[in-house]
């Protein structure tokens, strides 16, 4: 499956003017007037949040303009629109997105240390065509040195999980 | 409320009663300090004195984290002891913060999330005008404010909070109309001050100290019972001692002063509590402490117990009458 | 000279071996903190304060002032690298930084990066020494229209010329806007925007946005051109760096222009980040020919560099002299004086003479110590670049989710680094300008409550901003910076057109 711009720049503005809605709706439960005494609360996320999503829309239509100029040169012979995402991008990006997103669930789940390690040995392994030995001592030493540096030269406490808690480690 | 509470105030009998109780000791992990101010606050100040005291004097053993969550108005701090429940590692430091924030923001922790271990010191308020300003004296000040509604402009720290709460409070108690400008901390209200963009605050002694010995503010009163401990002249030939009590100055405010306060998450063992208790007295006794409180120019009070529940009370029952009376405890 | 027989006696107390092992050790952690994104210098000096506590407190404050310093430095390695802004002042240095150092010209930008950074501080120092007292009293003057008019000029310098589509521009400029004012409201102590998610109530760090949109979003960009960086690595060659210092003078007028912005905005507490965003703005308006901004242009690195510095400096006058601190680090220092037994106030210079001089002496040397330092760092780093990209980048990433995990301790956070990751990389991708976004979060919030204490003070008057001469003058010229580039520009166009027609 490919991504075209033309897809792609309808997401985004859809994602912004969803934000500007948003910020438009949390307003309002604010007070958006001007009292004596200056503007209240909501004035502000009130008028940029309508400002947001006049601009997404401007983008969105500007988009279909766009769009249909592109597949009337292509009709006539012209390029096609250019792909934003072809099959292989998307494949890579899916795949380290993927990956990027089982890393933070392992961390949520596991603590970082633990999350790291896995999620470095397995790129290492996986990604880079590392034997698995050796792709686990990378992600086991990557997470000590975070420990070293964090947690006992700096004192800061990361994100730890119930093996940590096991082994005793705080 | 009610149930929680009067366990705790049996809790808190019972212990009294029978000090030598098994010796409680936090595990090994770190202790963590969550303080509910930003780096460089008064409350951060008051964590890390305590924390350098503790180990420095050897009161207790654990290494020590301290933690600053100081989002909104420190409601982040007290959050966090609520999601941390039972959790005996983690200390709490605030101010009257803790019971006074749930009254004006909807926040989603009540009082009942923590309990309170001992407060520390009381931080004294005392009413600042520009030194070559016309009010010689808060009368001169509420005078004016009154020839004048709403254009005399107090500053403070933050919204609805100590400043403002005082400020409403002087207002209800003398009938003088001030305008009140809210910003970002004690130390920018001073030089708001000294800059003549503001004509009066109401900081506390070491965030207007620095400015006072340069001779750029002047004191007009101090909101305590009796008048602050004996100093050495700071500025000219003037000490903290030669500043009037408002009440003798013509306001009739007794004492506003604020509370540093310690808090662990509710559902604690009561050993815990007493641990802490312990521990914290040791620190209220000990020299570095006392460097601290006259640095700050803060009153020491070691109030725990029975001692510290009826000075909540009492601090929440007229702060709230305060709000109430401003309108500011929403529906 | 009063001043200068001063900072002789404060070279006296700042030169002794243990001040300079101090100085060397402060700057090294400061390196470190600096690069990891997330524990900047504001974390990296409060973690260090328990350890002042067996020190005097000038060896205390050199110990946390020269960490300050390692930190700036610091943060712009990764900037330059690996477009990950190690610190939020060096974001700005992302923007020709990175372009150049894709360009196989890495040493070159790292050198201009850290010698512009140096005289920077420099700059910064100098201005410390010879006009500490005029300087306090200057800003004395600032009410909360004058920082509203600061910010406003720091808005209009930055946005008043951009090449992507208005309409793009005006989204991420809103989106921050409206990003900044999540969380509680300090002037109407309402909480807004949170949607009852507890997470938000103290709002969203304007660290972990950048750890996403720039780290993140970086990567994803990386990995769908292959799984390469795009970097080229290159070895530090000392003939490079000699080279790279001779072309500096070329650069002297952005040079002094960018030092006073940063000195401007170090004293009106305005900031380095902001600083630096403003200084940025200014050099790609000043400049006529050549290749445009963002492709790797000196004077892009040279000025956000040179102001960021000057500031990070400068900013140190405001918290001894006033006790108000212009950026979040100097928040945290003034901490440790308190807790010292010293009280920040216009007497301190008097009280304390060799306080005060022998950490601006210690400015001077640290400064030099740090350039020194991490030019020295640098072939480290360029050899991270060429570790397999199947290795570095899952590592880039873990360090991106601790470093926004620590900001505030926050599960919370990770969730976001990953929604603004994917933001950055659809807004890099689509012409999306991120530096409105980044600026906006910056300083949002801080305009608009500056805004809204102005209006209460004149009771919902807008004349307030032309109330004095001081706040006028700098609305004016904030103005005509909005509006003076979109004029010439349209003349310019006209005129193209003239002929034609």
């Amino acid at each position: 499956m490919a991504v075209t711009r033309f897809h792609a720049e309808i997401a985004t503005a859809i994602g912004t003017g969803a934000l500007g809605i948003a910020a438009v709706i949390g307003a309002t439960e604010l007070g958006l007037g001007w009292s004596e005494s200056g503007p209240q609360p909501g004035y502000f996320p009130f008028y940029v949040g309508l400002i947001l999503i006049a601009a997404s829309l401007w983008n969105l239509a500007s988009a279909f303009v766009k769009h249909r100029q592109a597949t009337l040169d292509a009709s006539n012979g012209a390029e096609a629109e250019e792909p934003f995402l072809d099959r292989e991008k998307v494949q890579r990006l899916g795949g380290f997105l993927g990956a990027m997103l089982a890393f933070v669930v392992a961390t949520l789940w596991l603590g970082i240390y633990i999350g790291a390690a896995g999620y470095i040995a397995y790129s290492a392994w996986r990604k880079g065509g590392y034997k698995l030995p050796l792709s686990l001592a990378i992600g086991l030493g990557f997470s000590v040195s975070l420990y070293v540096i964090f947690e006992v030269i700096f004192k800061i406490p990361l994100l730890k999980g119930p093996i940590e808690n096991m082994l005793g480690i705080y | 409320m009610t149930k929680l509470t009067t366990a705790l105030i049996a809790a808190t009998a019972v212990m009294a009663a029978a000090p030598a109780m098994a010796q409680w000791e936090p595990n090994n992990r770190p202790v963590e300090f969550v303080v509910a101010s930003g780096a460089g606050g008064g409350t951060d100040n008051f964590a890390r004195t305590i924390q350098s005291v503790l180990s420095r004097d050897g009161i207790m053993d654990q290494s020590i984290v301290v933690l600053n969550k100081g989002g909104g108005s420190g409601a982040e701090a007290f959050l966090y002891a609520k999601q941390n429940k039972g959790d005996a590692n983690k200390l709490i430091f605030g101010t009257n913060n803790v019971y006074l924030l749930p009254h004006v923001a909807k926040l989603a922790y009540t009082t009942d999330d923590l309990q309170p271990v001992a407060a520390l010191a009381l931080d004294e308020f005392l009413v600042w005008v520009k030194a070559d300003s016309p009010y010689e004296n808060i009368t001169d000040l509420i005078e004016a404010a009154k020839a004048e509604p709403g254009q005399i402009v107090f500053g403070g720290s933050q919204s609805k909070d100590t400043d403002e709460t005082l400020v409403a409070l002087i207002e209800q108690t003398s009938g003088a109309d001030f305008k009140y400008v809210p910003f970002n901390g004690g130390g920018e209200v001073g030089v708001q001050l000294a800059g003549g963009h503001v004509a009066a605050n109401v900081n506390n002694p070491n965030e207007n100290l620095g400015q006072w010995q340069a001779g750029a503010v002047r004191p007009l009163c101090v909101f305590a019972p009796e008048r602050m401990a004996e100093s050495e002249a700071i500025s000219g030939d003037m000490g903290w001692q030669d500043i009037p009590t408002c009440k003798e100055a013509g306001l009739d405010i007794e004492s506003y002063r604020m509370p540093r306060t310690v808090w662990v998450p509710a559902d604690l063992p009561e050993e815990a509590v007493a641990y802490y208790r312990d521990a914290l007295q040791k620190v209220s006794e000990s020299e570095g402490w006392k460097d601290y409180l006259t640095r700050t120019s803060q009153s020491g009070a070691f109030l725990a117990g029975d001692e510290l529940k009826a000075f909540i009370d009492e601090n929440e029952t007229s702060t709230v009458a305060v709000f109430k009376a401003e309108g500011w405890t929403g529906e | 000279m009063g001043n200068f027989d001063l900072l002789m006696h404060g070279f006296g107390i700042a030169i002794t071996p243990m001040h300079l092992m101090l100085m060397v050790a402060g700057v090294l952690m400061g390196l470190i903190v600096g690069v990891l994104p997330g524990l900047g210098a504001p974390n990296g000096v409060s973690l260090l304060i328990p350890l002042t506590f067996a020190l005097d407190p000038t060896s205390a404050i050199i110990l946390l002032s020269s960490m300050y310093w390692g930190a700036l430095f610091g943060g712009s390695t990764t900037s330059i690298l690996f477009n990950i802004p190690g610190e939020p002042s060096s974001v700005a240095t992302t923007f020709d930084g990175y372009p150049m150092a894709q360009k196989g010209e890495s040493t070159r930008a790292l050198t201009l990066a850290f010698m512009s950074a140096g005289i920077g501080a420099l700059l910064g120092i100098i201005v410390i020494t010879l006009l500490a007292g005029w300087a306090s009293n200057f800003a004395l003057k600032f009410g909360a229209p004058e920082y509203f008019a600061v910010y406003f000029l720091a808005f209009a310098a930055f946005i008043g010329m951009g090449s992507a589509s208005p309409a793009k521009t005006l989204v991420s400029l809103a989106t921050g806007l409206i990003l900044s004012t999540v969380g509680m409201d300090t002037v109407t102590g309402e909480v807004r925007l949170t949607f009852g998610y507890d997470e938000l109530l103290s709002g969203i760090s304007f660290l972990v946005v950048v750890i996403g949109l720039f780290g993140i979003g970086e990567l994803l960009s990386t990995v769908q051109e292959g799984l390469r960086f795009r970097g080229v690595s290159s070895r530090i060659d000392l003939r490079d760096v000699l080279r790279t210092i001779r072309e500096l003078p070329r650069y002297w007028a952005t040079t002094i222009r960018s030092g006073l912005i940063g000195i401007w905005m170090g004293i009106t507490p305005g900031g380095p980040t902001a600083a630096s965003f403003m200084s940025y703005g200014i050099a790609r308006q000043a400049s006529r020919k050549g290749q445009p901004f963002g492709t790797g242009r000196p004077e892009g690195i040279v000025a956000p560099e040179t102001a960021d510095h000057s500031a990070g400096t400068c900013a140190m006058l405001p918290m001894l002299a006033l006790g108000v601190p212009s950026s979040a680090t100097a928040a945290v220092m003034m901490g440790g004086l308190m807790i010292w037994g010293l009280t920040p106030g216009p007497m301190l210079f008097a009280t304390k003479p060799d306080f005060v001089w022998g950490l601006i002496a210690s400015m001077y040397i640290s400064n030099i110590v740090g350039v020194i330092l991490v030019l020295a760092t640098v072939p480290m780093f360029a050899a991270l670049l060429r570790i397999p990209f199947a290795i570095i980048g899952p590592m880039i990433v873990a360090i991106c989710f601790v470093g926004a995990y620590t900001v505030s301790n926050s599960t919370f956070d990770l969730w976001l680094v990953l929604v603004f990751g994917l933001v950055g990389y659809m807004f890099n991708r689509l012409d999306y300008p991120l530096a409105p976004l980044v600026l906006a979060m910056v300083l949002g919030h801080k305009a608009e409550n500056a805004f809204h204490q102005s209006m209460v003070l004149s009771d919902g008057s807008l004349g307030i901003f032309f109330s004095n001469t001081l706040v006028s003058s700098i609305m004016v010229l904030g103005l005509a910076l909005l509006i003076l580039p979109k004029m010439l520009q349209l003349g310019g166009r006209l005129r193209r057109k003239m002929p034609v027609e």
